[in-house]
């Protein structure tokens, strides 16, 4: 105890009713919890979708069952099921599909998900990686080639070689491609809803 | 309609994905530069959105109205952060609150000679952050360089503008590093010369 | 000032204004600070005429080791006098004596101005020498049956002429080989030295084809193994530059400006690595108020209103 700097104790911390511990779950609507494997399943059949080349039928299912009540695991395999999707529609579907979602019963609420999607699709540092797994479409493969073009800078000295940190480069450009139609689409509304929304994907 | 047409046009300019004739490869200049407007546009729209604050006085101390998003004692008026990132090493992240937005910048370095110089010129900026108002004094972990917007910013200046200083700071600074690094390297090559020319 | 002059011109100017037709003898007493922490004294502590120049090394042991005595005796011969007191090496010029001619005055004016440069030729000198002995020696052999000392070449002479900075000085039959060892004291003079160096390192590939080869690395070269006080701990933060100067640059009648050249070297290298940094910081100053300038724009413009007063006066307010 005698270590123990008592001026860095943060006391609001430890006082029930200080705002620094205010019950977030009252904010938040109630979700029914899902399990993992529950969602693996969804994701199988939307694959499934995929594989019948019904794009647009996978991303709308995709996105009408987040899986709200699912631990961070199955976030983790949802996520990963729609940032397939996205990359495998082609730069000039996006606007169309986009639209159609939208005049669709419900749509805001789906582009929003889109939308959260979009956003942590983009906070994930490897992101990268789990694209190039998962990634089969050919629309990646002329710009690939291309960025490896560009890496080396020589100037002739081991400098620390992180323009391999062009990595994921790709896969962040396709999810800024589809953040942009949304917005046209959808309006910043929906970016601000990403924001307030206290249920999470 | 007007709606539209943009949308169209947004696709003549740029589409990486559309197919491309075979004839016209693929340049690094076009590319980065494609690159680019995305990212700058979406970081411009997840401001525009992230910069809706009001006055909010602190509900620990009384009479204290601070930025709750570094405070952080009241969890409720904290929003979910945003991420825009184009790659590994260029990213922003969004922290938004109630009566603030912290914005942090990754920029981007290739080399030692831009992470010295970017290392240099944020702290540079850092160090005038009293003439800057919307720049913090240091960056939020993992990043170079962080702004901290409150409503008394948003208030008494123009929201867009303050949108338009941040982009125009991310596309500058980049040229800047490149530019200094070019110079750099022209200086020393003719530097290297000149010593090593009356020996010849 | 892209590069360095060799002389020091603090001590050539004062001399040449107390050299001039009609200068009215002074006294003088000055202490002048050159380069690697070298510094001269220019007094008259005899009289008006009588100026006497000495110079501090602090390596000044190591250069007479290398024969530098006899390099100033050859060059100052009649203007030695015993070194004064805190000082390694004294000439005395007398006003009264001068020689007549102007041409034979500039050319002492000069000579006194290059006092740390001839000091500091001993060593080279010394392994110029050696690599023309060893040439002729090794011109008698082939190169399989040459004796290994001719091969190796002689010993590395080394002159710590700075705190932590030294040069080492090898001869061999084919080459001189010149290190000099340098302390990078931050990380921005590292990085910016490591940029300055590999143009060094490739000017010879792309301009210059008869420059010296010039080589560097972190870690002390093969030539400077089993010499005492070499840090090796390989840090970084000390560089050892390679000059390797072949036999087209020790003929006798280049090897005067190679030496003088040669010297300044390191001197060179860090004032380019302090100017680059400087106009760097300039750029970001300027960059800096662009900015601010941006920034600026975002203030709504102060507008000035006018008012009026319940009696109907106006005034303004500047918002």
């Amino acid at each position: 105890m005698a270590n123990v700097n008592w001026r860095t104790i943060n006391i609001d911390a430890l006082d029930p009713d200080s705002p620094a511990n205010f019950d977030l779950s009252s904010l938040t609507p109630s979700v029914t919890p899902v399990s993992t494997a529950d969602v693996q399943s969804t994701a199988g059949q939307i694959r499934q979708l995929l594989r019948g080349g019904d794009n647009e039928g996978a991303l709308q299912g995709a996105l009408e069952n987040p899986p709200y009540g699912g631990d961070d695991k199955g976030k983790e395999v949802h996520l990963a099921t729609v940032i397939e999707i996205l990359q495998s529609i082609r730069q000039a579907d996006m606007s169309p599909i986009l639209s159609r979602l939208y005049s669709a019963p419900g749509g805001t609420e789906v582009l929003d998900v889109l939308m959260k999607y979009i956003y942590k699709g983009m906070a994930q540092s490897n992101a990268a990686n789990a694209a190039n797994t998962a990634n089969s479409s050919r629309m990646l493969t002329p710009q690939h080639t291309s960025t490896r073009m560009l890496t080396p800078q020589t100037t002739g000295f081991s400098q620390i070689s992180s323009r391999g940190g062009e990595g994921g480069g790709q896969a962040m450009s396709v999810l800024l491609s589809w953040h942009e139609k949304l917005v046209e689409i959808a309006g910043p509304g929906s970016i601000v809803r990403v924001m307030a929304d206290r249920r999470t994907v | 309609m007007r709606k539209r047409r943009s949308i169209s046009q947004a696709y003549a300019r740029q589409d990486p994905c559309v197919d491309t004739p075979a004839s016209v490869p693929h340049h690094e200049a076009p590319l980065s530069s494609q690159s680019l407007r995305p990212y700058l546009q979406c970081v411009r729209s997840s401001l525009t959105a992230a910069l809706s604050l009001s006055n909010f006085a602190s509900q620990a101390s009384e009479r204290h109205n601070v930025p709750e998003i570094e405070a952080a004692s009241s969890p409720e008026v904290l929003l979910n952060p945003l991420t825009v990132s184009r790659n590994e090493n260029e990213k922003v992240y969004i922290e938004p609150s109630i009566n603030s937005v912290r914005i942090s910048i990754k920029i981007k370095q290739a080399d030692e000679i831009e992470h010295i110089l970017v290392h240099k010129f944020t702290r540079f900026l850092t160090q005038r952050a009293e003439a800057f108002f919307i720049l913090r004094r240091k960056p939020v972990k993992g990043y170079d360089i962080s702004f901290l917007i409150t409503n008394f910013h948003t208030e008494e200046m123009l929201k867009h503008k303050l949108v338009d200083f941040i982009i125009q700071f991310m596309e500058e600074v980049d040229k800047e590093i490149s530019e200094m690094k070019l110079f750099l390297n022209a200086r020393a090559r003719f530097v290297a010369e000149s010593f090593l020319t009356p020996f010849d | 000032m892209l590069l360095l002059d060799y002389q020091n011109v603090l001590i050539e100017s004062l001399l040449r204004d107390r050299f001039a037709e009609g200068a009215s003898p002074v006294s003088i007493d000055q202490v002048v600070s050159d380069f690697d922490g070298v510094t001269f004294h220019i007094s008259t502590p005899e009289g008006k005429t009588k100026i006497v120049v000495s110079i501090n090394v602090k390596c000044f042991a190591e250069l007479v080791q290398y024969g530098a005595q006899a390099i100033l005796e050859r060059e100052y011969g009649p203007y030695i006098v015993a070194p004064e007191q805190g000082y390694d090496f004294s000439v005395q010029v007398d006003l009264e004596s001068l020689p007549e001619d102007q041409e034979a005055k500039d050319d002492l004016v000069r000579r006194i101005s290059l006092l740390k440069r001839n000091a500091m030729a001993a060593p080279f000198e010394n392994a110029f020498d050696e690599f023309k002995q060893l040439q002729e020696e090794a011109s008698k052999y082939t190169s399989e049956s040459a004796p290994q000392g001719v091969k190796e070449g002689g010993e590395t002479r080394a002159i710590h002429y700075r705190d932590e900075e030294a040069i080492y000085i090898k001869a061999s039959h084919d080459r001189v080989t010149v290190i000099f060892s340098t302390v990078f004291r931050e990380e921005t003079d590292r990085i910016f030295g490591k940029v300055f160096l590999q143009e060094f390192v490739d000017a010879r590939r792309r301009a210059i084809q008869n420059a010296p080869q010039v080589l560097f690395r972190n870690d002390p070269p093969l030539e400077l193994e089993g010499i005492p006080g070499i840090n090796n701990s390989g840090s970084g933060e000390i560089g050892y530059i390679t000059f390797v100067l072949f036999p087209r640059h020790l003929t006798d009648q280049r090897r005067a400006d190679v030496i003088s050249h040669i010297q300044t070297f390191r001197d060179y290298f860090h004032y380019h690595i302090k100017a680059s940094k400087a106009f760097i910081h300039t750029r970001m100053r300027k960059r800096t108020a662009d900015f601010l300038q941006v920034l600026r724009r975002a203030r709504p413009e102060a507008e000035e209103k006018e008012r009026k007063t319940a009696t109907g006066r106006t005034f303004k307010v500047a918002s």
